[in-house]
């Protein structure tokens, strides 16, 4: 991520200061207003789906999804405890249902719940990440609205290539998280500091 | 049909929570609670990733990075045209949404690339926002494989896209 930043701010940076030097503090400037515009959209979603959540889990909602999905995280993501599944689950369904600012405080969630407190992420850390980034949604409803509003005659023929599209993306992400984390799994650490749940899986 | 989904949802949880009698005020005031912190939390990642971005996209290395790219992408099919939103894709959500725009004002919403350009940003994700956000309250620095993993994927999809629209 470091030498990612790096090589964005500096590259264009120069290219700035050559072309149009006036610009480059207000287009820093812009990009951090953009972010606190982004926190205060992103604090007024999170509050409501982290207030929905509470419920949720109070009345136990989430753990009777969880036992639905359970025989695909289980495998998925082995040995991590009830409550980071629950988790999972949630954000899973929240992507799958194309709600992505809801899943977001659910993710967090997750990967919390998934860290083993050395700055290294996991294995299952990993393959969270990739399955959130390489998109689950099945129905891009913000896109179709988008192309109906520029006049397409038939806005929701993208369904079928995008659901398509993004099942290879996930499926290749998937594949190679796991082909990826072989090379870990021979050399586990001692799992001193883990919490309960996890030493089972990281003895094997 | 589908509009009717989330607000039913959310009253069938609340009705719940207050037959259970679980205090469905304080839920959301706890909800609200958590939401302040969660944003002050990632607030910093949020920016920082923002700043290079807009740096990125507005000083023009953006058009340069992808014109200098479009020959690979070329070969792999995806078109001159969308080069740029590819490049822009995994950095930007707004960005990418953007661009698609002025893709549908300047092909036309039914024309073969915005049908591209639809799928690629309809089936990938914003994956660096998600990797450091994703990660920022945990004490994770090194992601390893995380993100060359996530970019070949979502690229894979992408290349899938282009080849995708020219069948169905």
């Amino acid at each position: 991520m470091n030498t990612m930043f790096f090589i964005m701010t500096v590259a264009s940076l120069i290219l700035l200061t050559v072309v149009s030097p006036d610009s480059a503090f207000s287009i820093m400037i812009s990009g951090a207003n953009n972010a606190i515009s982004l926190a205060f959209k992103l604090c007024a979603i999170y509050a409501i789906w982290l207030s929905v959540l509470d419920i949720m889990q109070k009345i136990g909602m989430s753990r009777a999804l969880d036992r639905l999905f359970s025989p695909i995280t289980k495998r998925l993501f082995k040995g991590e405890s009830e409550k980071t599944r629950e988790f999972i689950t949630l954000n899973f369904s929240a992507n799958l249902l194309g709600m992505g600012s809801a899943a977001t405080p659910l993710g967090i969630k997750a990967m919390e719940g998934m860290q083993d407190g050395s700055e290294k992420a996991t294995d299952n850390m990993i393959l969270f990440m990739v399955i959130n980034a390489t998109s689950i949604q099945l129905l891009p409803a913000t896109i179709i609205g988008l192309r109906a509003s520029y006049g397409s005659a038939s806005a929701s023929d993208i369904i079928l290539p995008s659901l398509l599209a993004t099942l290879i993306s996930t499926v290749c992400g998937v594949l190679l998280a796991k082909v990826f984390s072989l090379p870990s799994k021979g050399k586990k650490k001692e799992p001193v500091s883990l919490p309960e749940p996890l030493k089972g899986a990281k003895l094997k | 049909m589908s509009q009717f989904i989330l607000p039913v949802f959310i009253i069938v949880v609340i009705i719940i929570g207050y037959v259970k009698r679980t205090g469905v005020y304080d839920s959301f005031v706890e909800g609200s609670r958590q939401s302040v912190k969660l944003i002050l939390e990632i607030f910093p990642y949020i920016c920082a990733v923002l700043i290079a971005v807009e740096l990125f996209s507005l000083s023009g290395l953006n058009a340069y990075f992808s014109r200098f790219l479009a020959p690979l992408f070329n070969l792999l099919g995806i078109p001159t045209e969308l080069c740029e939103l590819v490049v822009i894709r995994p950095l930007s959500g707004n960005g990418s949404i953007a661009i698609l725009e002025n893709i549908y004002k300047t092909y036309g919403a039914d024309s073969y690339i915005a049908r591209c350009g639809s799928v690629i940003v309809g089936a990938s994700e914003t994956v660096f926002y998600i990797a450091t956000v994703y990660f920022s309250t945990t004490k994770v620095k090194k992601l390893r494989y995380a993100i060359p993993v996530s970019l070949f994927s979502c690229y894979l999809g992408a290349i899938f896209a282009c080849l995708l629209c020219r069948f169905i």
